[in-house]
C-alpha cells in the first residue's frame, strides 16, 4: 500500500542557486524497509526532511496517504504521522531520557492516557532498544553517543507512527546493539506495516532492505541502477557487503 | 495541561538563568510594592484631605481685588439672611456659623481688666463717653468647636461641667472663672456693645474650659494689654443664643460662616449660586488651596519622591529583563528547535515561555508583596520626617505674611485659628488597590520577558534553528 509519494520534488536552500535535489520522484509502501544511499552531501538528509516535513519543497509535492503535505498542518503531521531519527539526535539534552520520550507523547496526544501509564511505556520503550531505568532517568548530557541514539530512536516509535525515518541511526551503535536495534526496525516495517525509510552508509543496514535508494549528486538512482553504478554485485546484501569491505581493504 | 508541567520542569532544569530573571523581577516588584503603597496611601490622604479641608469654603473679603480698584470706606454689607441663605444651596454638605459680639459686663470682669469693667470709650470729639466692650461672645451653630473649630484639641471642658446645650447656656475659661469666682450653675449678666438696639445676655454658666490656646492674637495686642482680644475672655454660646435676640444685619457684630462643599471641585457652580443670590462682587468665594496645599506638602513631596523612583526602577528594571530574556532565548534556539520537529506548535511553545515567565513572576509577586509591605512603613516614615522638615521651613518662611492676614482681615482672623498643621504621620498599608496594580505589573513584566522570547523564536522555522546549533 503506497504511503509516501514524492512527485517531481526539486529543492534549493534559501538564498543558494544550485539544487540540492533534482527532480526526484519515489514512491515509498508501507510494511517495507527502505535504505537511502549516497556519498556525504549528495542530499539525503534533505530529502528525508522533506519527507518528514520539516521543509518544503520548492517544487514538486509530497504526499503522504494520498495527502498533499502542503495542505496537511505539519506540526500536525510531524506530531502524529512521522517518527524522525535525527542524525544529530535533537534531543532534550537538559532532561532526562525518558523525559524526552513522555514529552513526545504529550506533543502527539498519545492515547496512552496518565502521567504514570506514559512514563512506564516509555521505560518499556527504552528497555526495548537496550536502556535500563536507570540511564533512563539520566540527563541526556550525561548519555553516551549510542546511549542517546537509542532514546532518539525510542522517541520516534513512541507516538506510533505510520512513518519511521531514520538519519544514520546506528552510526554510533556496537555492532550488537546495532543488529538490534535493526531487528526493531524490520520488524515494525513487517509486522506492524510501518513505512520505513533509513538513511546509511553501513551495508550492515542496507543489508535489511526491501529497497534501496540511490542519490547522486540530487538526483536519484534506482536501486538496480545504483547497484551497477557503484560496482554493487551479486544476489544478496552479504555478498555486497563483502565486496564493499575487499574494495575498502 | 502538559504544557505547564513541562515549564515548570523548564525553571528547575535552568536555576542559574531563572534565579537571575527572578532577582530582577523581585527587585522591581518589591520597588514598586512600596512605592505604590506609599503612594497611594499618600494620594488616598491627600483626598480625604482635601474633601475635608479643601471643601471648606472662604468668603473674604478680596482685599488685593480692592486694593487694585482703589476702593476705601466700610466693606460691603452681608445680610444675616443671605448667610443663612447661601447655606440653602445643594453643593453643600454642611455649614458652620459663628457670630461675634463685643459684651460689657459690670459684674464680670474680663482677664486684664485692670478698671475692673470701669474702662470706657471717648467718642472722637470728647463729646461722650460709654463703658468699652471688655469681652467676647461667640456663637457657634456647631458644638464640637471647642475640640476641633478653634482650637485643634487646645481646649476642653473641665470635670463637672458640660458643653452648652440648650438656649441661653454657656462656657467660659477658667481664668475667667477663677477671676470672678464663677462656677458651673452661675450666672452671668452682660450687656451687648456696637449693636443696635442693646441687648442683655443673661447666661448660665454650665461649663469651664481649659485653654492651652495663645491667649492673644498677636504681641501687638498684648503690648497695648488689649484685652477685649484675650482669648481667656471669650465666651462660648450657641448661635441660637444670640440669633434669638433678633439682629438684623451683621452690623456690630461678626458673622462668619463656614460652607462645606461635598465636593471641592463644585466651587465655581457654588459661586455662581452665591453671586446670584446677592453677594457682592468685592467678595470672593474659594476653597483654601493654599492651606491645603500645605498640609498636603509633606505627602505631595514623598508621593513625588516614590513615583520617581518607581519610574526609575521600571525603566531600569525592564531593559535590564529585556537584555536577560534576549540571552535567554538565544540560550534555548536549540530547544525549541526539538519542540517544534517533535511537532509542537508555535502557539504551544510560545505559551509554554509565556507560562514559565509568569510562573517567576507570580512567585516574585508574592514575595515581592511580603518584602515590600513589611518595608512601606519604615521607608515612608524616614521619607516623610524629610518632607515633614522642608514643609516645616516654607512655613516658617510664610508666617510673616500670614501674620499681616490676621491683623487686617477679620475673617482670616478665625481662619488663623485653626492651627492646621502639615501631615507628618501616614499609615500604610497594603490594599486591594496597591494588590491589583501590582499584578498589572508583575504581568506585563512577564509580558515583557514572555513575549521577547515568543518574538524571536517563532520567528524561525524548526530545522532553520537546529540547523544554527549544528
Ligand atoms: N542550510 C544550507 N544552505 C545551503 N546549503 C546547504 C544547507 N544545508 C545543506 N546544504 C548543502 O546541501 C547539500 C546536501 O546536504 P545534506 O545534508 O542533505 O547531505 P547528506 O546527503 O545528508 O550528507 P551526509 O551523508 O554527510 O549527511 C550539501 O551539499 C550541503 O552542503
Ligand atoms: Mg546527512
Amino acid at each position: 500500500m503506497k504511503c509516501l509519494e514524492l512527485a517531481d520534488v526539486s529543492y534549493r536552500y534559501e538564498g543558494s542557486t544550485e539544487y540540492v535535489l533534482k527532480n526526484i520522484s519515489a514512491a515509498f509502501d508501507s510494511g517495507k524497509v527502505y535504505t537511502v544511499v549516497g556519498e556525504s552531501g549528495a542530499g539525503k538528509s534533505t530529502l528525508l526532511s522533506l519527507i518528514s516535513g520539516l521543509d518544503v519543497c520548492k517544487e514538486g509535492d509530497v504526499y503522504y496517504d494520498g495527502k498533499n503535505l502542503r495542505e496537511l498542518d505539519r506540526d500536525d503531521y510531524r506530531a502524529k504521522c512521522v517518527g524522525v531519527i535525527f542524525q544529530g539526535y535533537n534531543l532534550l539534552i537538559n532532561s532526562t531520557a525518558v523525559y524526552n520520550i513522555t514529552l513526545s507523547m504529550n506533543i502527539s496526544e498519545s492515547e496512552i492516557m496518565g502521567r504514570r501509564a506514559k512514563k512506564e511505556a516509555a521505560f518499556a520503550l527504552l528497555n526495548k532498544v537496550g536502556i535500563d531505568r536507570e540511564t533512563a532517568d539520566r540527563k541526556i548530557l550525561y548519555l553516551s553517543g549510542g546511549e542517546q541514539q537509542r532514546v532518539g530512536i525510542a522517541r520516534a516509535l513512541s507516538h506510533n507512527p505510520d512513518v519511521i525515518i531514520a538519519d544514520e541511526p546506528t552510526g554510533n551503535l556496537d555492532a550488537e546493539t546495532e543488529s538490534e536495534v535493526l531487528k526493531i526496525l524490520t520488524r515494525l516495517a513487517h509486522e506492524d506495516g510501518k513505512c520505513v525509510i533509513i538513511v546509511t552508509h553501513s551495508e550492515n543496514v542496507t543489508a535489511i532492505a526491501d529497497e534501496i535508494i540511490g542519490i547522486h549528486a540530487g538526483n536519484l538512482i534506482a536501486g538496480e541502477k545504483y547497484r551497477e553504478n557503484s560496482a554493487f554485485h551479486g544476489e544478496n546484501g552479504h555478498e555486497r557487503t563483502k565486496t564493499i569491505r575487499e574494495n575498502e581493504q | 495541561m502538559y504544557i505547564l508541567t513541562n515549564a515548570m520542569k523548564n525553571l528547575l532544569r535552568n536555576k542559574g538563568r531563572n534565579i537571575l530573571i527572578a532577582a530582577v523581577t523581585l527587585v522591581i516588584i518589591v520597588s514598586t510594592v512600596v512605592t505604590l503603597t506609599i503612594g497611594n496611601a499618600s494620594s488616598k490622604i491627600i483626598e480625604d484631605t482635601r474633601l475635608r479641608i479643601g471643601s471648606k469654603v472662604n468668603i473674604d473679603v478680596d482685599l488685593a481685588e480692592r486694593g487694585r480698584l482703589e476702593k476705601t470706606g466700610g466693606m460691603p454689607e452681608v445680610g444675616i439672611d443671605d448667610f443663612f441663605s447661601y447655606a440653602q444651596s445643594d453643593y453643600l454638605s454642611k455649614s458652620i456659623f459663628s457670630v461675634q459680639l463685643y459684651l460689657y459686663s459690670s459684674t464680670t470682669f474680663a482677664v486684664g481688666d485692670d478698671s475692673k469693667g470701669q474702662s470706657e470709650w471717648e467718642s472722637w470729639d470728647g463729646s461722650s463717653k460709654s463703658k468699652a466692650a471688655t469681652i467676647m461672645l461667640i456663637g457657634s451653630s456647631d458644638p464640637d468647636i471647642l475640640s476641633d473649630f478653634f482650637t485643634g484639641g487646645a481646649r476642653g471642658i473641665m470635670p463637672g461641667g458640660r458643653m452648652f446645650g440648650g438656649l441661653n447656656e454657656c462656657i467660659i475659661s477658667y481664668d475667667l472663672a477663677e477671676l470672678n469666682g464663677i462656677s458651673v450653675g452661675d450666672m452671668i449678666v452682660t450687656t451687648s456693645i456696637f449693636v443696635e438696639p442693646e441687648q442683655t445676655f443673661e447666661l448660665s454658666v454650665v461649663g469651664v474650659y481649659s485653654d492651652k490656646t495663645e491667649a492673644w492674637p498677636g504681641p501687638a495686642y498684648e503690648d497695648a494689654n488689649f484685652f477685649l482680644f484675650n482669648r481667656r475672655n471669650e465666651v462660648i454660646t450657641s448661635l441660637e443664643t444670640v440669633m434669638s435676640r433678633g439682629f438684623e444685619t451683621d452690623q456690630g457684630m461678626e458673622m462668619h460662616a463656614e460652607y462645606y462643599l461635598k465636593n471641592p471641585d463644585n466651587i465655581s457652580k457654588f459661586e455662581a449660586e452665591v453671586r446670584a443670590k446677592g453677594l457682592h462682587p468685592d467678595y470672593s468665594v474659594s476653597i483654601n488651596q493654599e492651606e491645603l496645599d500645605e498640609i498636603t506638602a509633606p505627602l505631595s513631596g514623598m508621593a513625588g519622591i516614590t513615583s520617581t523612583f518607581m519610574f526609575i526602577i521600571l525603566i531600569l528594571g525592564g531593559i535590564v529583563l529585556i537584555l536577560l530574556s534576549f540571552i535567554a532565548v538565544r540560550e534555548r534556539k536549540y530547544e525549541v528547535g526539538v519542540l517544534r520537529a517533535m511537532g509542537m506548535e508555535k502557539a504551544k511553545v510560545a505559551a509554554g515561555i509565556l507560562a514559565e515567565a509568569i510562573i517567576i513572576s507570580v512567585i516574585c509577586l508574592f514575595i515581592g508583596l511580603g518584602i515590600g509591605s513589611a518595608a512601606a512603613q519604615p521607608i515612608a516614615d524616614s521619607i516623610l520626617s524629610g518632607q515633614v522638615e522642608i514643609a516645616a521651613e516654607e512655613t516658617k518662611a510664610k508666617s510673616e505674611d500670614l501674620k499681616f492676614l490676621v491683623m487686617n482681615g477679620k475673617t482670616q482672623f478665625i481662619a488663623g485659628l485653626h492651627g492646621y498643621t502639615p501631615i507628618s504621620e501616614i499609615q500604610v498599608e497594603l490594599d486591594a488597590k496597591t494588590i491589583a496594580q501590582i499584578s498589572m505589573i508583575a504581568l506585563a513584566l512577564a509580558a515583557l520577558s514572555g513575549v521577547i522570547g515568543i518574538a524571536v523564536i517563532t520567528k524561525y522555522e524548526p530545522l532553520k534553528i537546529l540547523r544554527e546549533r549544528n
